[in-house]
């Protein structure tokens, strides 16, 4: 990495200002769990937005802790109607209750970017940009009596023209054991990140990078994918599609999710979100074996007060498939020709794999997508071929907890486009996180593309939550 | 003659005397701890004794009595022999309602009645009813209608005590109106304590 003096000195000083920070007031005010139970955000995370074992748990018993009582509810909550008048359905409506504060919480993402990539001519272009704020999120989460919960997030992100970008980021309803054993079945309907991808979309990642890879890999090519969309491309994982999905936990330890999704790009005809009519289907198996089960039972199990850690490994099988028919896209060959293509059905194939020990948590995953493309003429739409290509895309991700206040990550991603032209896309990853207060935190973020020493970004960032 | 019958009349005084001076000594209570799991605190768990063989207890002439003050039944855990009636009243400045869902009491619905209105309603049967006010959903009581006088409701401590139970072998429950209850068998021979744990 070429870091030069004058480089040095800006990383000296945003150092420098976190120290400041370090000592500064801590923020009088905690997000929306925080406020319902009174506790702590490490609680339920190791560092925001990161979930420990715990919460977990929680996540997946709908925002409930588990064998979770009134008495632990310290916000009361608003009642909606006494417990009695379920005993009187349909003669009355079932009650319900309502979160004792509104249930929003701020999320504020501040960041130095000190980029450095080549342009056309191959010429290394630098920049260090302020981007204060770089977004701002609303969320909203809570329960709606025993058998509702909810999950909302509202982003704002400024834009380098001097606009800005608003988008509903997250609005779903679960549903929370509506019949049955207790865990075991659970439904969700909305804008989500499905829990095909719990513990490894970027909604459950310490680092302030998504892995990419994985999600923004872009399948489309006059030979297959090259590389990594800059949107409007064909997708390789949707990572918050619209959404159906059931889901719960068997027997303490085994997950499963199975959904239907309306995935590819918005902005169909007439109006519509989807660009085809097709719907696709995912599909998540897990099996924890070891530490806090994934309900939060703790059975015979010994585990230490420092609720970061513990013994554990989880593995899981993934799968997705879906129909992009009728979506078309522009590609061109060699020569500039243009053509249309069709993605007529793509499937992903992956297994999940997170083990902590102790302080370490190093979690994956392995991809394998094949899309059968169907390449058109430009005009008449009229099909030339149609071709099964494939790609892989994994990623290893070490979490480690030094201290609680300093942990670190490093990730390592691969991806072998398709096109067998272009060679695989790898990534490193690393990063440092303080939490300067339990709602404050300081990153510093290095990701280089391995190809390419020239491409690579040091962010410096700094997020709080109230 | 009169000397002799003076004789008798002072000795059946004085046994008279003695059975009502003694009788209360002859008679215990039951007291003790209700402990219950997962709430805020051991308030509205009803400890009663279930049966006294050979006796029955006719409905008493004084009336219970429940308020409903700033939309909140007062108390929330109300305990009655069965027969009982209650005034039901209401203190705020706007119509309430009571009304009960169960068949054991009658399902009955007291309609709507303003500040310093009073309805009764009389229990008739055992039973454990909620009470509930249709133009407030969120309000919420209970009643519960039980077989002997001898209860008592439990305060936010837990602790209760029900007195002048007569010295015998008992069966004593307890009800909570959200946890599952618990039964023992009691041996009354003067104070005795009797101690619970109820959980969901």
């Amino acid at each position: 990495v070429n870091i030069s003096a004058r480089d040095l000195r800006w990383i000296l000083r945003w150092l420098a200002a976190g120290l400041i920070l370090f000592e500064a007031s801590p923020a009088g005010a905690v997000p929306a769990f925080s406020r319902k139970y009174q506790t702590s955000c490490q609680t339920c995370h190791a560092i925001f937005p990161k979930l420990n074992p715990f919460g977990q748990a929680f996540r997946l018993n709908g925002y409930h802790l588990p064998g979770e009582t009134s008495e632990q509810i310290k916000q009361k909550p608003v009642s909606l109607g006494a417990d009695a008048y379920a005993r009187m359905w349909p003669e009355m409506l079932y009650p319900s209750d309502l979160p004792g504060n509104v249930p929003f919480a701020l999320n504020t993402k501040m960041a130095d970017i000190y980029s450095s990539s080549k342009d056309e001519n191959g010429h290394q272009v630098v920049h260090n940009d302020f981007q204060f704020p770089q977004e701002a999120n609303i969320f909203a989460a809570g329960t709606l009596g025993k058998n509702f919960s909810f999950f909302g997030e509202f982003t704002w992100a400024e834009r380098p023209d001097g606009g800005s970008d608003t988008e509903i980021e997250h609005a779903r309803l679960d549903v929370i054991s509506p019949f049955g054993p207790e865990h075991l079945v659970n439904f969700r309907i909305g804008k989500l990140a499905p829990n095909l991808y719990d513990g490894f979309q970027e909604m459950w990642l310490m680092t302030d990078n998504a892995v990419d890879t994985l999600f923004t890999y872009n399948p489309i090519g006059f030979r297959g994918g090259t590389g990594l969309s800059d949107g409007g491309g064909g997708i390789s994982l949707p990572d918050r599609p619209r959404a159906i999905e059931m889901y719960g936990v068997a027997a303490h330890r085994l997950f499963y999710t199975v959904g239907v999704d309306q995935p590819i790009q918005s902005g169909g005809p007439n109006g519509t979100f989807g660009s085809n009519s097709k719907k696709d289907f995912y599909a998540r198996v897990d099996y924890k074996i070891g530490g806090m089960a994934l309900d939060g039972d703790t059975t015979g199990v010994q585990l230490p007060p420092e609720n970061w850690r513990e013994k554990s490994l989880r593995i899981g099988v993934l799968g997705y498939t879906g129909d992009g028919r009728d979506v078309t896209y522009d590609v061109t060959d060699d020569a500039g020709n243009a053509f249309k293509m069709q993605d007529r059905r793509y499937n992903r194939y992956g297994v999940f794999a997170s083990c902590y020990f102790g302080d370490l948590n190093v979690f994956g995953v392995a991809l394998h997508g094949t899309d059968r493309l169907q390449l058109l003429e430009d005009e008449s739409l009229a099909e030339i071929n149609e071709t099964t290509r494939s790609y892989d895309a994994w990623f290893v991700q070490a979490d480690y907890v030094i201290r609680p206040p300093f942990q670190v990550s490093a990730r390592y991603e691969n991806l072998r486009v398709a096109d067998p032209t272009v060679p695989s896309i790898r990534a490193l990853n690393a990063n440092f996180s303080l939490l300067i207060r339990a709602n404050i935190k300081a990153m510093l973020e290095y990701h280089r593309d391995l190809r390419n020493s020239q491409n690579y970004t040091l962010a410096t960032v700094l997020r709080f939550a109230l | 003659v009169n000397v002799k019958g003076t004789e008798v009349m002072k000795k059946i005084l004085a046994g008279s005397v003695f059975v009502l001076v003694a009788w209360p000594l002859l008679a215990g209570d039951i007291h003790g701890r209700v402990v219950c799991g997962g709430q805020t605190d051991n308030a509205n768990a009803v400890v009663y004794v279930t049966k006294v063989p050979g006796k029955t207890f006719p409905p008493p002439k004084e009336h219970a009595a429940m308020g409903q003050s700033n939309r909140v039944f007062e108390p929330h855990v109300l305990a009655v022999l069965a027969g009982t009636t209650v005034d039901f009243s209401n203190s705020d400045p706007y119509l309430h309602n009571v009304f009960s869902p169960e068949a054991c009491a009658d399902k009955f619905n007291l309609g709507t009645f303003g500040k310093s209105e009073k309805k009764s309603h009389t229990f008739r049967k055992e039973c454990f009813t909620p009470l509930l006010c249709i133009v407030h959903p969120e309000m919420e009581a209970f009643i519960a209608v039980l077989p002997t006088p001898y209860f008592a409701v439990t305060k936010p401590d837990g602790s209760y005590a029900i007195g002048d139970v007569p010295d015998a072998s008992y069966s004593l429950k307890v009800w909570h109106p959200k946890l599952k209850g618990n039964e023992k068998s009691v041996a009354v021979h003067g104070p005795t304590e009797a101690n619970f744990q109820i959980a969901p």
